[in-house]
């Protein structure tokens, strides 16, 4: 059982629901440091242009393979070392992150807004549209992520804009499900009943009085969708279906340092540490989150 | 019981309609006409182009294409392949040993490290070992796996060169007939000296790389269920009782935490194919996944449209089986 610490402040003023949340999010460490180092990152990727040293296409023919600063012949004008094009390394990964929070954002956004409409329909309308919906997703779920993905691409052609619209399909599902059964189990409640009572009808009521009570659980999953998105978009790029070259998309980055997996491991080592990083960063952060948001969710 | 599992098997009926409509549908979309990349550059009369529509049924309606394609399915016909021009069903049954033989080895490495590491954690809750374990689990299930891959074979196979980093056996040293399609089986039965060895050798590092997203999460899973079982009033009796530390917790608290963790060691199905073909494509391990990637940058529509559709409905009966085996451990499932 887990204990219920209540800690009231010295004024004696129940903190405000942002003050709780923060309360809770800070006793969680890991999820601390994974916000700090997310916000890091996010930083880096909106002023990439002012912080990266070079341009994430410039070529430095004088300079190809370069080992990164620390390693033997490495040198403080290439910190990370530059890539087989003579790309500065450190420059494309900074401008890699702007494209993997681009691509999470994205696919996180539009599935959420999605997943909203689409589970809310099904849960208040019920009949036909529920189970062709349900369905539906049940399909979706059916086909393994990745293979679902590359299908979609293979119709849609390998693009940065097909990525995204791939990764939605395949995680859609999650936020619909998460919806509708938040919402049917909300649709029973008492408040949901006055309301009726008080004439609140359609989309009036299951936006104004149903969805906020399912938010919980709903930001829970957007968080930590983020980062299965930019994992799997990472994996489309590694297999030449994602954002295509010159494009410094980590994984694609990744697919073609592979040739040089010999000749210069940095290549491979740094575009892959850097996604790691992100998605292990996102994913403490989000789990922080459930712990704060809903205490039933807590995992220990 | 009966009801229960014919309940749940009719209501996959509409998935799998669903799903040949929508391959069918997909492969349409593709840019690009069938025949004309059958056909090839040089082209030929029109005479000759209307009766090879005609023959692959592409004059038709396109309901009556549908129902034809379906027709053909429930008929185990998944198409031909472009490139190799055999039955898809064929190249299929032939490759798919080998991912089987992966997936089960990395299912094995996955279970018989996480249950007994989530396990431990969790009769250890707080102490360093606890927390190392779920920073490595957080660490597991962010992995990049075709990143993992790519560090295993830069080190454990090139740098200190202690297994091959591609194929299934050496073949230039063994070869044999295959008679199950599992290559440890296969090379033990063969009896040659050395053959099991050398497959083991090179099964080793695409299991890790493919078992450690289920390990974190077996992991995790086996933590957290052990946590509350640990809780439980049966518990506390065992121990009331008297009953050794092991017996409590091997005996009373592990069975019991383990009936959640079998569901999600089922639902890991899903999430090992979709690994598979990223594990196949760098090591170069002969398999199904692989071959879909490949049937991609060969344009084999047919081969990747029956391919899709083949790993869907293994996925769609294993998960079935998950729900029936789930529904036999738990009866308040079946009568809820």
């Amino acid at each position: 059982m887990a204990e219920i610490a209540v800690r009231l402040p010295e004024s004696g003023v129940p903190p405000s629901p942002a003050g709780a949340f923060w309360a809770a999010f800070r006793e969680n460490r890991g999820a601390v440091i994974g916000l700090a180092v997310v916000v890091f990152i996010a930083l880096l990727a909106i002023f990439a242009e002012w912080i990266a040293p070079y341009a994430p296409n410039e070529q430095f023919r004088d300079a190809v393979k370069v080992v990164p600063v620390w390693a033997e012949g490495g040198s403080w004008r290439f910190i990370l070392g530059t890539d087989s094009l003579g790309r500065d390394m450190l420059s494309r990964l900074i401008f890699g992150a702007r494209i993997s929070l681009f691509i999470g954002l994205s696919v996180m956004s539009v599935s959420f807004v999605i997943g909203v409409l689409l589970g809310l329909a099904s849960a208040s309308l019920g009949n036909a549209v529920d189970v062709v919906i349900t369905r539906l997703m049940d399909l979706i779920m059916a086909v393994p992520s990745l293979v679902l993905a590359i299908l979609v691409v293979a119709v849609l052609g390998p693009s940065l804009t097909n990525t995204i619209v791939a990764v939605t399909i395949v995680y859609l599902p999650r936020y619909v499900r998460l919806v509708r059964a938040s919402a049917l189990a909300e649709l029973g409640k008492d408040y949901v009943v006055a309301a009726k009572v008080a004439g609140v009808r359609g989309w009036r009521l299951m936006f104004a009085t149903v969805l906020p009570n399912c938010l919980a659980p709903l930001i829970v999953q957007a968080a930590l969708g983020v980062s299965d998105a930019i994992l799997e978009a990472a994996a489309l790029g590694f297999l030449g279906l994602g954002a295509q070259p010159p494009i410094a998309e980590w994984g694609t980055m990744l697919a073609d340092a592979r040739e040089f997996i010999r000749s210069n491991p940095w290549l491979v080592t740094l575009p892959g540490l850097a996604i790691l990083i992100t998605v292990v960063s996102i994913n403490l952060a989000g789990d922080g989150l459930r712990d704060a948001l809903d205490p039933k969710m807590r995992r220990s | 019981m009966l009801k229960y599992l014919l309940k749940r098997a009719a209501l996959t009926v509409p998935t799998f309609i669903a799903l040949m409509f929508v391959t069918f549908v997909a492969i349409r979309l593709v840019p690009g006409d069938p025949v004309e990349v059958r056909v090839g550059e040089r082209g030929i009369s029109p005479e000759r182009l209307a009766q090879f529509r005609h023959e692959l049924g592409l004059d038709q309606p396109v309901w009556k294409q549908f129902l034809d394609y379906m027709w053909q399915l429930l008929h185990g016909d998944f198409g031909t392949s472009l490139a190799t021009n055999q039955k898809v069903l064929t190249e299929f049954a032939t490759l798919f040993p080998a991912t089987l033989e992966l997936g089960v080895a990395a299912m094995l490495f996955a279970v018989l490290l996480g249950i007994p590491a989530g396990a431990i954690a969790g009769v250890k809750r707080g102490s360093w070992y606890d927390q190392f374990l779920m920073g490595f689990s957080v660490t597991g299930y962010s992995m990049p796996i075709f990143w993992w891959g790519l560090l295993l074979i830069m080190f454990v196979g090139e740098r200190w060169g202690l297994t091959p980093v591609s194929g299934r056996i050496d073949l230039i040293q063994y070869y044999f007939e295959p008679v199950t399609g599992f290559m440890t089986i296969d090379a033990w039965l063969s009896g040659q000296p050395g053959a099991l060895k050398d497959a083991l050798r090179h099964l080793i590092l695409p299991a890790i790389v493919l078992g450690t997203i289920p390990l974190a999460v077996i992991a995790r899973m086996t933590r957290s269920a052990m946590l509350e079982v640990l809780s439980e009033d049966y518990v506390r009796t065992a121990r009331a009782k008297g009953l050794s530390a092991w017996r409590v917790v091997g005996l009373h608290a592990l069975r019991n935490a383990l009936i959640p963790v079998v569901t999600v060691i089922g639902l890991q199905v899903g999430t090992l194919m979709a690994g598979a073909v990223l594990t196949e494509t760098i090591f170069s391990w002969p398999g199904v996944g692989k071959w879909l990637i490949e049937s991609i940058s060969r344009r084999d529509y047919p081969a990747l449209q029956g391919g899709v559709m083949l790993v869907s409905t293994l996925v769609i009966l294993v998960n079935l089986g998950v729900d029936v085996l789930y529904g036999v451990i738990n009866p308040r499932i079946r009568h809820g």
